[in-house]
């Protein structure tokens, strides 16, 4: 152990109260704005939770259509034969699906509806936590944290498309800030568009050893009047259009949330050496290279963000265990990509909040801080 | 340690310029030989502090020169100074200055790291010293468990890990109350005397007088008189040889407080050394001085 390590970790460890307004304010400032990625990126990750976990590896709409969110997509339910029929397609699964009003109670809300066929493979809940996963004629497979705000379960009564459904079954992860999740049958869906032989979406699973890319390709070359993504496309395109109608918003209160996060780490470990500056002052009387002092204060502040960096990770992680339980439609998902670029501009706004000070001392008469301190 | 000697020559410091400067201290010029204790006393703000942070390589003069052994200190790039401080001066402050964060080994050892020792070589090198300070108890402990005067032989202690030839200590007793304080003149002496290294100490406390070879005291930026300290071989008492009652005998020069002082040691010698001389007439005499002299050490 140096004797830059033994004084940086013991500056900063040794008093109680140094170190929870040190460690403490990095902490809190680091898991605001590793909350608001975490937000940030869940928010972004809800938007596309139903395309990205529906099974399916290419999606064909109508053509025109490449999102789900606001979008029409009709088609004449042939398509699904026709998609069938392409070499490289190994299930083509019809859904019907339109943005409708749901409410339950004296809740209402958004739903994204999805009408399922009796035999679907793809396209349904992915995690029902109580109740059936595939309605029955008049049901309907809701959000289960919609059903809790409606105060409404299996059995109960919820309103779309204009009738009421009798709650057959409850899913977990289907709903975002702005929507849920609900399914219905693919004929009582049908039923209240007037039976008109239609598809909204045809999901498509590819054989074994297929690129989904080469099938999509032959799918939009042989089959007219459609759109054909893979899964992964159609996601980005949901995603893109997602964040340009609420992501400003998001964006803006994360790159504030950063800016007052990174002040605040800033500012604790400015305050946090100069509240030793006399100390530094006399080991610069005493003849310690300012090489030294410059080591023990980068250190000292490197020590800081490394561990209120961790303890704001174990904050976030705690919030985005804590918060979906809390009956919010929010997800806090870490994403490695938000831990290198908060770890990596934490620990330079740091250093150059460190140097601050350190170059008053460095500049100070020796002999006036031995003397009468700083 | 290497036996070096201090020279001031002719040493002026100025802070600012133009109306607004300031002379600290002005032509100054002292030589401090090893093994001496050096004290300089004077007013706030006679330039006490200012003259030995240059003697300690802590601050360059305006003019004039320092020379530690023939090194002309102030002619040194700034780069070199620390090494000099860490290498060559001791330094000892009223307010300690120790380091909160680590115990006081640690804090002793750290000085020894910073000059290129080992770290199991400090520690054991810090204990030694702290053991021999009379802090073998304490070594772990931080400085604010410590009463001042352990503190300030904490302070002791780090000025000398590196082995120093120079001491400088800027009121070393201030804080502290005077049995404590007597006791850390006792340790600035023993350290001048036995182990050979130059003490310059700058304090108002006047019972330092009693420990300093040599007494200057520095107004307005210059040494208005010079005092050499003798002890009066009859009561113990420092005595300015200036001053004091002076015989010369045999080759050998005594000091004394009084005439009273002078005859007994006169009459003692005279008797053929058939007096008692474990008290040397010393409580008589100084019912009679210590009005007289209230100023001088109480023996």
């Amino acid at each position: 152990m140096s004797a830059t390590w033994l004084l940086a970790r013991r500056n900063l460890l040794r008093n109680r109260a140094r170190l929870v307004v040190s460690i403490g304010g990095v902490a809190l400032a680091l898991t605001l704005v590793l909350a608001l990625d975490a937000i940030f990126e869940g928010v972004s990750r809800q938007m596309t939770s139903y395309i990205d976990r529906s099974g399916a590896e290419i999606w064909v709409g109508q053509a025109g259509v490449r999102n789900l969110h606001m979008v029409a997509s009709w088609m004449p339910d042939s398509v699904t034969d026709d998609v069938l029929a392409i070499e490289g397609v190994a299930a083509a699964e019809p859904i019907l699906y339109t943005t409708d009003a749901i409410s339950a109670g004296d809740e209402r809300g958004w739903a994204y509806v999805i009408g399922l066929t009796s035999t679907a493979s793809m396209g349904g809940p992915w995690d029902v936590v109580e109740g059936a996963g595939q309605p029955g004629p008049g049901e309907a497979v809701i959000d289960r944290r919609f059903a809790q705000r409606a105060g409404v379960g299996l059995g109960d009564q919820v309103t779309m498309l204009g009738r009421d459904f009798r709650i057959a079954g409850l899913t977990e992860g289907t709903a975002s800030l702005v929507n849920s999740v609900a399914f219905v049958t693919f004929d009582d869906f049908a039923a209240r568009r007037g039976g008109d032989p239609v598809v909204s979406f045809v999901l498509v699973g590819t054989a074994d050893g297929v690129s989904p890319d080469a099938v999509a390709l032959a799918i939009g070359s042989r089959v007219r009047g459609v759109s054909v993504q893979t899964t992964e496309a159609f996601a980005a395109s949901e995603k893109r259009l997602g964040l340009d109608m609420s992501g400003d918003v998001i964006s803006i209160m994360n790159i504030i949330g950063f800016i007052v996060g990174l002040a605040v780490v800033a500012l604790t470990v400015y305050v946090a050496t100069l509240a030793l500056r006399r100390e530094y002052g006399s080991l610069k009387a005493f003849g310690a290279p300012t090489g030294y002092l410059y080591s023990v204060v980068l250190t000292q502040a490197a020590l800081s963000v490394v561990i209120g960096f961790v303890a704001g990770i174990a904050v976030t992680a705690a919030l985005s265990a804590i918060v979906p339980r809390a009956g919010v439609n929010l997800e806090l998902a870490i994403s490695g990509e938000s831990l290198v670029k908060v770890g990596i501009v934490a620990a330079v706004i740091a250093a150059l909040a460190a140097l601050l000070p350190i170059r008053q001392i460095a500049g100070l008469d020796p002999a006036v801080v031995a003397r009468e301190g700083v | 340690m290497g036996a070096l000697t201090l020279d001031v020559d002719h040493v002026t410091k100025r802070y600012g310029d133009g109306e607004t400067a300031v002379t600290a201290v002005r032509d100054v010029s002292l030589a401090v030989e090893p093994g001496e204790i050096v004290l300089i006393m004077g007013p706030s703000g006679s330039g006490k502090t200012t003259l030995l942070s240059m003697m300690g390589a802590l601050l360059r003069p305006t003019t004039g020169a320092i020379h530690l052994d023939g090194t002309a200190l102030s002619e040194l790039s700034e780069s070199r100074l620390p090494a000099i401080r860490l290498h060559q001066f001791g330094f000892i402050f009223q307010d300690f200055n120790l380091l909160s964060a680590l115990t006081i080994r640690e804090n002793v050892a750290l000085v020894a790291e910073l000059a290129g020792l080992k770290r199991n070589t400090a520690r054991e090198k810090a204990t030694a010293i702290l053991t021999e300070l009379g802090l073998g108890a304490r070594l772990d402990f931080l400085p604010e468990k410590l009463s001042g005067g352990e503190k300030q032989r904490v302070a002791i202690a780090r000025a000398l890990i590196n082995d120093p030839a120079l001491i400088l200590a800027d009121e070393p007793t201030a804080n502290l109350d005077s049995k404590i304080g007597h006791e850390i003149m006792r340790l600035l002496r023993g350290i001048a005397k036995e182990q050979g290294r130059s003490v310059v100490i700058v304090s108002h406390d006047q019972r330092i007088r009693d420990i300093a070879d040599r007494i200057l005291w520095l107004e307005d930026g210059m040494f208005k008189d010079i005092v050499t300290m003798a002890t009066d071989p009859v009561c113990g008492m420092s005595v300015e040889t200036d001053r004091a009652i002076r015989d010369e005998r045999d080759g050998e020069t005594h000091w004394f407080c009084s005439r009273g002082c002078r005859q007994e040691y006169l009459g003692t010698l005279a008797a053929d050394d058939s007096t008692d001389s474990t008290d040397g007439g010393r409580s008589a005499w100084r019912r009679v001085l210590d009005p007289i002299l209230p100023r001088q050490g109480r023996g």
